[in-house]
């Protein structure tokens, strides 16, 4: 019962967040919301017992990808009257496009509920290893079967990462305040003090 | 001991990466004025993995023993055959680059990198048997790609082809991606020889939509009409060098894709999906001949060049047969010489500063003050056209030969009369060079590498080429029967 | 526990959750008492490493000086700056507190007395940890001031940096323990060292680990010298600048819950949790929650020392210590730990 309970509060959280997400007036707001429904989906990926994406999709994407986002929108300046008329501007065409979204989905479910879709029978590829945790099944797919796709993927975001840096670093010559801290430590009290002892009436030379 | 075999069909994949990660650290430690010697090391890794390569085509090796990691990954002669062709016009890519980016000091370290990163991807993709390896392959390319594109960061033009490509290029994937998880859902695979047999007889509405979807997103990727709106653009934004890449290695390896998953993983519904590659073909044929006969732009004209080609590429898959695949094969390494030794001649073209010269206008009377510029683009043009003494006549004559004997003969008729249109555009080039008053606009000096290549290609598509028709044609012909083999 | 109330006549559920809400109690005020104490130990260590007093006047030996200390902020008005998103003002401060107390409930204080036993404990607390931030960021936003507002710039900045090196650190404890179980790690920890040493502090591999992660500890839960994001001779008080009475308490106790979690982690991960320092049966007499205690007491310590000697690092140098030389450090140890295990114990 208790399952059954955290699974509605999870899953009204989700929905109620993600609505939120769309009509809250402040941008800021509204990445909050999501936060939350990102928070509540982990929660409902527990449920099904699949607490290893769970932490991922905290760690990752609340942990990461939604504090820059929020990063992001915290310094945007953003015009809201402006975006209210565009959104009055749309409102027909993204009512309508909704409205073909869920007939479809209707449409499809319908079709497949009413077995005349036949879908294909998996290749039990993926099947989870009896007895072990999901970390260990995931693993055992990514780091066996799925390693050279597990590879190139790393090199896929390699290239990504290389592109960004290539088409947005800038060399700025030497900042102000850099340090050379090998230089810093190196340094000896001797370097940089003398001991003397001027006459009377004349001036140390620096 | 699996993995260790596996890892050996890679070799070539395996040598790529790590020379590319290799030089990424050198250039990040080194810095711009590594960049030569970055380019040329780059050109021996790819010299290297042709060698790698070139036995495992000749000896037409195929079936169960070269395919590597469950079937993710296949090393057959047909890939091969792809590789070879995608080093070679990698290469010649890396040769053009230098001496164009350093005239305005826009030469980078990671150019090679990049590059040398986008020939891996494109051999993930013409070795895919697995979905999932075409859609990492794929984006490993066009990742590369983009940033390619943009590479000339303060250039307008070739931020706007950056960002265009990455816009569409992101909008295909989007719906290959759809398409293929289509695919799983009707077929429970992503294996390509699961998939042809869950798809062997009568094929649902839905299964229909997946190889629409899958054929559509590659479609994106070799320009075919009517996915080719980016193409213009982004040819004539990007730098010329990456232009000249665009034009050759990946139509390559998308070609080859194309013709892997459609008639190995779709290939039970080849009656499916051969209306629409042969509207796609003709489609392309045309608009490729008519769009460009208004451009003034010569890397707009090319873009439009390339469309059209692709189109009779297309014609030999129609076919469905092993002699159209073969004779796919022969165009696109006839394709990829003509285009580079266009794009090597335009490149050529510099005024008196060392600027580029793009403008059709411009290269006026060329024949008169840089002759052996004009005679080799001329060469090009005439082959490119399809005129019977250079070696692009044969391309096409094997690829309507097929479809001929596929008893295609309309669709090889209207090929035919559709090549005379095209013949206009290039021929147009040709008269502006030797016929107009010179525009006195070309007068920059050009490397000996850059000469060298120029020459190489262009003895290639001279009628010297015919030389070698009986051994391209053999390998192609091994190549393409490993294919089918695979696939029976 | 859930037994126990079985027992008592109650069906499963009701008792695992009765159970459940016991144990949560059981955890959290003792550990608001510890971070009571805890206030007026890290007084005192900077007091005795400065030749001052310290907090003397309430109560014996200025005990009671934290508890009259919350007193009095409890009975503060709570003011809330007119330009302040309300909402979220407030919410910032109970996101901190929350969060630093979410992360106990992995945390094995002795042999099964856990509150949740899940096999991916350690993901479980790196993910919690990744929550923190954002009571720092949303203050910082809410309060509709400058200084907060670069403070909550500079723990997004800071906290994401450094929880990326902590992640490969932990890569390299559960690689070696080979589990994401805390109480699998503890165990796995018992005469790691030699046969005779309880903890993976006694490696060569995991050694230089230990040290990033103590280092990064501090810089995640913005310990000094990594105070960037309350520098007070810069943004004032930083995020907290604008909070007043309970609100600030709130952040006050969140802090030090987090500090004092981050010293339980130290004692868990590397020090071999309950167990005793040395494997020998004698040991073992006292209890494993002692030795705990013993351990993670001995961390704060640490933590107070640096606070009192260290000064306070430069904003541009705590980025590049986090990505220049502690992220390359900490996936070069990932190759050379798991490189090593494929060699003896998987190869």
């Amino acid at each position: 019962m208790i399952h059954t309970i955290a699974f509605y509060i999870f899953a009204a959280m989700v929905i109620a967040s993600g609505a939120l997400v769309i009509t809250a007036r402040n941008p800021v707001h509204s990445v909050l919301w999501l936060i939350l429904a990102f928070f509540n989906a982990a929660g409902l990926m527990v449920l099904v017992g699949a607490e290893f994406i769970a932490m991922l999709l905290v760690i990752v994407y609340v942990g990461a990808v939604a504090v820059l986002f929020l990063f992001v929108v915290m310094m945007l300046e953003i015009d809201f009257a402006e975006m209210r008329a565009g959104f009055v501007k749309y409102f027909p065409l993204g009512v309508l496009l909704a409205l073909i979204l869920v007939s479809e989905m209707i449409l499809g479910i319908g079709a497949y509920s009413a077995g005349s879709m036949h879908l294909g029978t998996a290749d039990g590829v993926g099947t989870p290893l009896m007895g072990e945790s999901n970390i260990r099944s995931i693993g055992a797919l990514l780091y066996g079967r799925y390693l050279f796709l597990f590879e190139s993927a790393g090199l896929v975001l390699l290239v990504a990462m290389v592109g960004a840096i290539v088409l947005t670093h800038r060399e700025r010559g030497t900042v102000r305040g850099h340090q050379n801290i090998n230089k810093q430590v190196r340094r000896r009290p001797g370097d940089a003090t003398v001991n003397t002892r001027p006459e009377v009436g004349k001036g140390i030379e620096l | 001991m699996e993995l260790k075999q596996s890892l050996g069909l890679i070799a070539p994949e395996i040598l790529l990466s790590i020379a590319s990660l290799v030089l990424l650290l050198v250039s990040a430690w080194a810095g711009d004025k590594a960049s030569r010697a970055i380019s040329v090391v780059a050109c021996f890794v790819l010299g290297a993995c042709f060698f790698i390569v070139a036995p495992t085509v000749c000896a037409g090796v195929a079936g169960p023993d070269v395919v590597a990691f469950n079937g993710l990954f296949t090393a057959d002669a047909f890939s091969g055959f792809a590789k070879l062709l995608i080093f070679a016009a990698t290469g010649a890519a890396l040769v053009m680059a230098p001496k164009f980016f350093e005239r305005t000091n826009s030469m980078m370290p990671e150019f090679p990198v990049l590059i040398l990163l986008a020939a891996l991807g494109m051999c993930l993709m013409v070795s895919a048997t697995d979905l999932m390896t075409l859609y990492i392959g794929l984006e490993l390319n066009s990742l590369a790609s983009y940033v390619l594109a943009a590479f000339l960061r303060n250039d307008e033009r070739s931020a706007e082809a950056g960002i265009k490509y990455f816009v569409l290029g992101a909008l295909a994937s989007g719906i290959l991606l759809f398409g293929m998880s289509l695919t799983y859902g009707f077929t429970g695979s992503t294996d390509f020889g699961t998939v042809r047999a869950a798809l062997t007889g009568d094929m649902s509405t839905g299964a229909m939509f997946a190889v629409v979807f899958v054929l559509a997103g590659l479609a994106f990727k070799i320009s075919a009409v009517p996915f080719h709106m980016w193409t213009p653009d982004v040819y004539e934004g990007s730098p010329t060098p990456v232009t000249a890449f665009f034009a050759t290695a990946p139509k390559v390896a998308a070609v080859s894709l194309l013709m892997r998953v459609s008639l190995d993983a779709f290939g039970m519904q080849a009656d499916a999906w051969r209306q629409i590659v042969l509207f796609v073909a003709l489609a392309s044929i045309v608009v490729g001949a008519l769009g460009a006969i208004g451009q003034s732009n010569i890397k707009r004209l090319m873009a439009f060049s390339s469309i059209n080609n692709v189109g009779f590429i297309l014609i030999g898959l129609v076919t469905g047969t092993v002699q159209g695949a073969s004779a796919m094969l022969v165009y696109l390494a006839i394709y990829i010489a003509m285009t580079a030794g266009s794009f090597l001649a335009i490149i050529m073209m510099k005024d008196e500063a060392g600027a580029p010269v793009e403008k059709i206008s411009d290269i006026a009377g060329l024949s008169r003050t840089k002759p052996a510029l004009a005679l080799c683009l001329a060469m090009m043009m005439f082959s490119l056209a399809g005129i019977p003494p250079l070696f692009g006549f044969w391309g096409k004559f094997v690829v309507f030969q097929a479809a001929v004997e596929a008893n295609l003969v309309a669709l090889a008729a209207i090929g035919i009369a559709a090549s005379v249109i095209g013949a206009f555009y290039y021929l147009k080039i040709v008269k502006v060079m030797y016929f107009d008053e010179p525009a006195d606009v070309v007068k920059g000096q050009s490397d000996w590498a850059h000469w060298a290549l120029l020459i190489i290609s262009t003895a290639f598509i001279s009628p010297l080429g015919y030389l070698l028709t009986t051994w391209l044609g053999g390998i192609a012909d091994k190549a393409a029967a490993t294919l089918f083999l695979v696939a029976a | 526990m859930t037994a126990f109330f079985e027992s008592l006549g109650m069906n499963y559920e009701w008792a695992w959750f009765v159970a459940t809400i016991c144990g949560i109690l059981l955890i959290a005020l003792p550990l608001m008492l510890a971070v009571a104490m805890i206030i007026y130990v890290d007084r005192k260590i900077w007091a005795a490493m400065a030749l001052r007093r310290g907090p003397n006047v309430v109560g014996p030996f200025g005990l009671l000086q934290s508890f009259a200390d919350g007193l009095k902020v409890f009975l503060q008005e709570t003011i809330i700056p007119s330009a302040a998103n309300k909402g979220l003002f407030l919410i910032a401060p109970i996101i901190t507190f929350t969060v630093a107390l979410m992360a106990w409930a992995v945390m094995p204080f002795a042999e099964g007395a856990v509150l949740a036993d899940i096999n991916v404990g350690l993901l479980y607390i790196l993910a919690i940890s990744s929550l923190g931030v954002y009571g720092v960021v949303i203050s910082g936003w809410a309060s509709n001031s400058k200084y907060p507002f670069f403070s909550a710039l500079r723990a997004a900045a800071q906290m994401i940096s450094y929880e990326v090196s902590i992640g490969f650190i932990l890569i390299c404890v559960i690689l070696w323990a080979g589990t994401n179980n805390l109480s699998d790690i503890v165990m796995a920890q018992k005469g790691a060292g030699l046969g005779i040493v309880n903890g993976f502090f006694f490696n060569i591999l995991l050694f230089p680990m230990w040290v990033l992660f103590l280092i990064s500890g501090m810089a995640e839960t913005a310990r000094a010298p990594f105070d960037l994001t309350e520098a007070e001779s810069e943004l004032v008080a930083g995020y907290q600048t604008e909070y007043s009475s309970m609100a600030f308490a709130l952040f006050w106790l969140g802090e030090y819950a987090n500090v004092l979690l981050m010293c339980a982690l130290n004692t868990t991960l590397f020090f071999g949790g309950w167990l005793p320092p040395l494997d020998i049966g004698i040991l073992y007499v006292v209890p494993g929650f002692i030795w705990w205690l013993l351990k993670t007491f001995f961390f704060f310590f640490v933590f107070s020392w640096v606070k009192a000697t260290v000064p306070r690092f430069r904003y541009d140098q705590l980025m590049r210590l986090g990505w220049k030389i502690f992220l390359p450090m900490s996936l070069l140890f990932v190759v050379l730990v798991s490189g090593y295990l494929m060699l003896t114990r998987y190869g």
